[in-house]
């Protein structure tokens, strides 16, 4: 016989809003559904249910009772990641697992027990199902949400033995409950009939037959039940013997994970959204640990009031679970265009949010006994992630040369080192041989991007040599403000050397280079553009 | 020794009088008194130095570069600091390191940086647009554990001044943190203390081949590479650069 876990998360919506805001949890406090005085209390905190808060009481009566009664309406983005999160959690024990509503969610525990091992000695409470219970509710716990557990053989025991959980193992954590295997029925017999949720003609019916508990139901013969009550009587005979009528569904599990809220009130300024975003980035964070998975596309969605919409996507240069990093990047995405920029209705503000995270395998770190240690993937991932942030992605990379002859032209690829080299390997000392002989201490150029606008003063040579420059200066024009100055009589100068490059299509480019020599202001790479004339440095030896 | 305990009358101060001077005759140092006492002292393993392929550079500071410190290399133009930086890249990349190039006057171009060397697989090159976004660039690249991060300050005016000297004191403790090479080139100081070591570079005059009639071309540069700051440094020493423009 089968063995089924049921994770079960009591007062639901309550639960998923103390998940996104858990400084509430210590307060008063009701989730709603409904707007105004028509608000309805859905769920309410202990310390509200002993103030007298109870479900079906109109937000208006919990407030006669309790005046400092903090209110939260149901949202629907929480509750969908909260529901996530709690299919997670699940998954880190089991691959098969079904979502049966909200809170509730069943895990097939066949073989599980035998990975964990109960303390010595051995007792009623301490059987390695029970390990395999407290297991599931430390991980619930870790993940903000308090769960029950209940392990039977079919799905109905194991969710009346969640729900009927009770025992403190430590804080507001029920102690799970175990169901042996093959006495489900009997652990059933004594519920009211009530808890198998019968039709409401069948339960008409069974309560006309006199039938009070489940285990009045389930000693009617199942011949009979079937001639007299049809299919959904037979299958409702199976579930209160203790059977599963149908087997468990396993779950898909969705690529992306999503959380969010639903804002009480909209926000106007972006710190008080950042503080929210930090909170929902952090529990993406935790999730994706929980798969062993970084975030590889991060995409925010956001509902803007009066009306619109905004959204925003971030490539991430590699999987990463870094908040601050994720947060870095939506914080500079939304300073430098705020929600709403483009829109023609003035200030908006921020009514709810969605992230949307894109998991996908970190990189695999290997380390190396006698080599350079290598970079530890998860590191990297950070570091590029908030290099891009700060600086752009067309900023960051690894360097690559590209086919051409202009100084200026640049490639860049994702920065991806090799894995690092078994052996280290010996670099060439300084002092050996001279630096034009051994190719090294060769002298470079830094390349001036974009190059810096020149005035030139040039001097006839004889006839079959070029006019030479003799003196330059750079351009005090607005491009060249800011830039560094080029000015000085040329004491050498060498040239021209010609550079012709893309003759073919609709913007060649030809140049006359140079290499001069100031007086006192070094070396420098110049050149005069064919077609215009104008003079330009794109690069200074050093 | 044991007449000075053998003496009661003698008041404290006087007894280690009396003890000194035995002791500093047969001890020099904590290392014998261990020896003396059965004791093993085993020495915190330092970081070996960045090997370098910098001419020059090793007579000055044997080993190498010093890890887990900053290095302030300050320079005018054409004094060859972009060689050097580009050098330093090579030697660590070649040797299976991976290095961070923070190069705030958007300097390299791979395609002439070609002949140095560097294996561009294993930098990092990141372009900020001023001197704030460089120092964070520097930051994140040594959190991130890379083993060499060369900031190049690039060509003055620096945009956005020379940085707040808390800020190098920072960048100075995470690379002692993460053990990396923290290499600051700029066309003047501005790390201040937070430099353990600093270099400085002074142009010489260029090497031009053809004379006369011929056609000149640039053969290479000199320079004058001198150490003016580093630990245990009595005097300034220098030594002679001399860079070749690659064929």
């Amino acid at each position: 016989m089968s063995r089924l876990a049921c994770l079960l998360v009591p007062l639901f919506p309550l639960a998923a809003r103390l998940r996104a805001e858990p400084e509430l949890a210590g307060e008063a406090l009701a989730v709603t559904a409904g707007n105004g005085a028509a608000a309805l209390i859905v769920a309410a905190t202990r310390s509200a249910r002993r103030l007298g808060v109870t479900t079906g009481m109109t937000l208006t009566q919990a407030r006669a009772l309790v005046p400092k009664l903090a209110a939260r309406n149901r949202d629907g983005a929480c509750e969908r990641a909260a529901q996530e999160a709690l299919a997670e959690i699940a998954e880190r024990f089991s691959p098969r697992i079904e979502t049966a509503g909200p809170g509730l969610v069943f895990l097939d525990a066949d073989g599980l027990a035998g990975r964990f091992h109960p303390g010595s000695p051995p007792t009623q409470n301490s059987t390695p199902e029970h390990e395999l219970g407290r297991a599931l509710l430390a991980a619930a716990r870790h993940a903000g949400l308090p769960a029950r557990v209940g392990i039977a053989g079919s799905k109905l025991a194991a969710q009346v033995a969640a729900q009927t959980a009770t025992g403190s193992d430590a804080g507001d954590d029920a102690a799970p409950r175990v169901v042996a295997a093959g006495d489900e029925a009997r652990f059933l017999a004594p519920l009211p009939l009530a808890r198998l949720a019968p039709e409401l003609r069948l339960g008409e019916t069974l309560t006309r037959w006199g039938i009070r508990s489940i285990g009045d139901f389930a000693r009617l013969p199942a011949a009979e039940v079937v001639s007299r009550l049809g299919p959904a009587g037979a299958e409702l005979h199976t579930v209160a013997r203790g059977v599963d009528p149908r087997p468990l569904l396993p779950r898909e599990p969705p690529l992306d994970l999503t959380e969010g809220s639903e804002l009480e009130w909209p926000l106007v300024t972006l710190e008080p959204f950042l503080f929210l975003a930090h909170a929902a980035l952090d529990r993406i964070s935790r999730r994706l640990e929980i798969r062993g998975l970084g975030c590889a596309h991060l995409a925010l969605e956001l509902t803007l009031e009066p009306a619109g919409h905004d959204a925003r996507a971030w490539e991430l240069p590699a999987p990463t679970r870094d908040t601050k990093t994720l947060l870095t990047l939506v914080r500079l995405a939304l300073e430098a265009r705020p929600p709403g920029a483009a829109s023609a209705e003035g200030a908006v503000a921020i009514a709810a949010f969605l992230f949307t995270a894109t998991p996908d395998r970190t990189r695999p770190e290997q380390g190396t006994l006698f080599g350079p240690p290598a970079l530890s993937p998860e590191r990297l991932a950070t570091t590029l992630a908030r290099l891009f942030a700060l600086l752009g992605p067309d900023r960051v990379g690894s360097p690559r040369p590209v086919d051409g002859h202009r100084p200026e032209r640049l490639a860049l690829v994702p920065f991806a080192p090799p894995a690092a080299p078994m052996i280290l390997k010996r670099v060439p000392r300084a002092a050996t041989p001279p630096p034009s002989a051994s190719g090294k201490g060769l002298l470079a150029v830094r390349t001036l991007r974009p190059p810096i606008e020149l005035e030139v003063l040039v001097e006839p040579r004889p006839a079959d040599r070029e006019p030479a420059p003799t003196h330059i200066q750079s351009l005090a024009n607005e491009s060249n403000d800011k830039r560094p100055t080029i000015a000085g009589a040329v004491r050498i100068a060498a040239g021209p050397w010609q550079l012709e490059e893309g003759w073919w299509s609709d913007r060649p480019v030809a140049r006359e280079y140079w290499d001069v020599e100031l007086d006192a202001a070094g070396l420098f790479r110049i050149y005069r553009d064919v077609a215009t004339g104008r003079w330009s440095a794109d690069g200074v030896y050093d | 020794m044991a007449e000075a305990f053998a003496t009661p009358a003698l008041p404290l101060p006087a007894v280690l009088q009396r003890l000194a001077g035995p002791l500093a005759a047969r001890l020099r140092s904590g290392r014998e008194l261990a020896a003396l006492q059965g004791v093993a002292i085993h020495d915190t393993p330092r970081p070996a130095p960045w090997s370098t392929a910098l001419p020059g550079l090793a007579r000055l500071l044997p080993g190498g570069l010093p890890r887990g410190e900053l290095v302030e290399l300050t320079a005018g133009r054409s004094s060859g600091r972009f060689a050097c930086a580009l050098m330093l890249l090579a030697a660590a990349t070649s040797a299976g390191e991976n290095a961070a190039l923070i190069d705030l006057g958007d300097a390299l171009d791979p395609q002439s940086a070609a002949p140095a060397g560097i294996d561009w697989t294993r930098l990092l090159w990141a372009r900020p647009r001023a001197v704030r976004e460089a120092l964070a660039a520097t930051e994140a690249a040594l959190t991130g554990g890379l083993p060499l991060v060369l900031l190049d300050l690039g060509l003055p005016p620096l945009p956005g001044g020379r940085g707040a000297e808390a800020m190098w004191l920072r960048l100075a403790r995470s690379a002692r943190q993460h053990d990396a090479l923290l290499v600051v080139t700029s066309p003047y100081r501005v790390a201040g203390p937070a430099a353990s070591t600093v270099l400085e570079l002074t142009r010489g005059h260029a090497r031009w081949s053809g004379a006369g009639a011929a056609p000149r071309l640039l053969a290479g540069a000199d320079g004058r590479l001198t150490l003016t700051k580093a630990h245990r440094l009595l005097a300034p020493q220098a030594q002679a650069l001399r860079l070749a423009l690659p064929a």
